[in-house]
């Protein structure tokens, strides 16, 4: 009974000691979060469900903070697009890019991409046009990697980003061209 | 079971564990963001509200039972707290691996997030750790008071 009575107070104490350390953490740290996840924004523009494929390619809105949101498109959107020859960017990294990437895709592999100021951003994009339209992409809805990239891009500038949430994945069980 | 029982065994095992531990929080201490969509990207339903305060304690959970399961003060407490993570984990991970979801577990280092990691080799390493863990919670009891009553 001694032993039992020992055991929850050693455990409210690692308790206490951590959910303190925990916030206090968070508070100092450089890569703070709020203390409930906000994933509203990230889809604030989504015509995934919208039926006319010309209004799903509409260019996303003027953000407050002086760039043009990122919209999220549906795969018989991005299929236009490409079709249209579009710039696909595949944010995953150099080894599954060349595992296998849709036809004609550029790698910009978003953990190095993430770090670079602006400026290096715009020379490693030179060859795309600020106004053209971009296809981000990574391996399936479950990463997130398309959504980041695509939101790094239009921060350093590409006003026309589309985010291809199904990426790779169902592109490929679509059939549609890969290499 | 004469190792098991052996004092030395569980002393290695508790400085395996708790190693393990500190190394892992290590990454996430400051980077409470990353370590933040890497619970996302698990999908685990119904559990968005509690993304972030999980990934602002868990770190620090791991941190701090680790630390104590290696300088040897409070070894139940920080067993059973470990355990209650790594149960977690395991649970996590098998939902993942069960509906196929193309994550990074993100339970070592957030370096990989983003990419397929073999979610079954973790599964087998956080059975592994558990099974371990509650040796340790197991004797390290008996230990106590073996040593009591000598």
């Amino acid at each position: 009974m001694k032993l039992k009575k020992k055991l929850i107070r050693e455990i409210i104490i690692i308790l206490f000691i951590s959910i303190v350390l925990g916030f206090f953490l968070n508070f100092i740290s450089p890569k703070s979060i709020p203390l409930v996840r906000d994933d509203s924004q990230r889809f604030e523009i989504d015509t995934s469900k919208v039926k006319n494929v010309d209004l799903k390619k509409q260019r996303g809105k003027l953000d407050k903070d002086g760039f043009y949101r990122p919209v999220n498109i549906p795969i018989e959107a991005a299929k236009q697009l490409f079709d249209e020859g579009v710039v696909f960017v595949d944010g995953r990294n150099p080894s599954e890019f060349n595992e296998g990437r849709i036809k004609g895709a550029i790698n910009i592999d978003y953990k190095t991409f993430k770090d670079m100021t602006k400026e290096e951003k715009q020379v490693l994009m030179k060859d795309i046009n600020k106004e053209q339209v971009i296809v981000s992409y990574c391996s399936s809805d479950s990463c997130e990697i398309s959504i980041d990239n695509a939101y790094e891009m239009a921060r350093a500038g590409y006003n026309d980003v589309k985010i291809f949430l199904g990426g790779f994945k169902e592109w490929k069980q679509k059939g549609y061209p890969v290499e | 079971m004469k190792i098991i029982e052996n004092k030395y065994f569980i002393i290695a095992l508790r400085l395996i564990v708790g190693g393990l531990f500190i190394a892992a929080s290590v990454s996430k201490i400051f980077n409470q963001e990353e370590f933040s969509r890497a619970i996302y990207n698990y999908k685990i339903p119904y559990f968005d509200s509690l993304i972030n305060i999980s990934a602002i304690i868990i770190p620090s959970l791991e941190l701090v039972s680790g630390v104590f399961l290696i300088i040897g003060i409070f070894k139940r407490g920080s067993s059973v707290i470990i355990s209650i993570l790594l149960i977690m984990f395991i649970i996590f991970l098998s939902q993942a691996y069960i509906r196929g979801l193309d994550i990074s577990c993100g339970c070592f280092s957030l370096e990989s997030v983003g990419q397929k990691s073999d979610i079954l080799q973790r599964i087998i390493e956080d059975i592994l750790l558990l099974i371990a863990t509650v040796l340790i919670f197991k004797y390290s009891n008996k230990l106590n008071i073996q040593e009591k009553s000598i």
